[in-house]
């Protein structure tokens, strides 16, 4: 008796449900980022407005990425409904705050993949992950970093504006 | 693609699994699964075979038996499937029995396959 199911794909089903699940964690952080730049430009905060445009961006990147690798190995992607965007933010301290939390949220679940890969030895994925767990690396440095200047900058006074100006100029260049 | 036979084919295929209530053949040439389920013989390609362990996982047995206003009817549609199943809730357990059988026959199927033939000793 042949082995149609390997025949037909590389991923087992139960990887395939996660890798679309994931495809809709980063269409959701895309959104969210999305709906981040709006607010930022809103408020007059353009330095962060332009750098959640191009988170918005790389999350959507990040989905495509995802759900090409789901097709190549022959499964079924799932283009995901996206829905319940928070619009709306207390403070320019909030928006960072949940942008971290999103990135956490993110990382955690690509671990879960990678572990789910490595007990039933997909280590094709698993290798296919390692992309995203250095890029991880790099997301939640930046939103931690974005955090921390409002402890080193401070909100009172111009401190909002301050903030805002160095937003712009968060890199991660570790070649670790 | 889900086709309905009048008679199973068993001499060109190689029984999966079966249990009282039915059985799943599968079918070398034809790259599918034959279901011999609730009196007629299905044929389901891959795609449509995890369709239907999909539908059938998610009827809520517990719920509904349960909810003493269940009309004991459910309906397994399958999208892209030219097939439906209408189940009482005793059919659903005897089918969920019969796919996860066969799903278990299956990985122990690609397990043997490795050992046998792909993986180097």
């Amino acid at each position: 008796m042949k082995d149609l199911i390997r025949i037909r794909s590389l991923i087992s089903a139960d990887v395939e449900s996660l890798l679309n699940q994931q495809v809709k964690k980063e269409a959701t952080s895309s959104s969210i980022y999305l709906a981040m730049a709006s607010w930022c430009n809103r408020n007059g905060f353009d330095y962060s407005s332009e750098y959640f445009f191009k988170q918005a961006e790389e999350e959507r990147q990040h989905q495509l990425k995802f759900y090409k690798y789901i097709l190549d190995m022959g499964g079924n992607a799932i283009s995901p409904d996206v829905t319940g965007i928070k619009q709306e933010y207390n403070s320019f301290r909030e928006v960072f705050e949940d942008a971290l939390d999103q990135e956490v949220s993110v990382t955690q679940s690509i671990k879960n993949i990678y572990a789910r890969c490595l007990s039933e030895q997909d280590y094709v994925t698993n290798e296919f992950l390692n992309w995203f767990l250095k890029e991880q690396r790099e997301e939640e440095y930046k939103a931690r970093r974005a955090l921390e200047l409002f402890e080193v900058i401070g909100e009172e006074g111009t401190g909002n504006w301050e903030i805002d100006k160095h937003v712009g100029k968060i890199k991660y260049d570790s070649e670790a | 693609m889900v086709t309905t036979l009048t008679t199973p084919q068993t001499n060109t295929w190689a029984d999966v699994f079966a249990t009282a209530k039915g059985a799943v053949y599968q079918s070398d040439a034809d790259r599918c699964w034959y279901v011999d389920f609730a009196g007629k013989v299905a044929k389901f390609d891959y795609r449509c075979l995890l369709k239907l362990k999909k539908a059938v996982y998610n009827v809520n047995i517990e719920a509904k038996l349960l909810n003493v206003k269940d009309p004991d009817v459910e309906i397994i549609f399958i999208c892209a499937c030219d097939h439906t199943y209408i189940l009482t809730l005793l059919q659903i357990i005897a089918l969920k029995e019969l796919l996860e059988g066969t799903f278990v026959m299956l990985q122990l199927n690609s397990i043997l396959q490795d050992r046998l033939y792909r993986i180097a000793v």
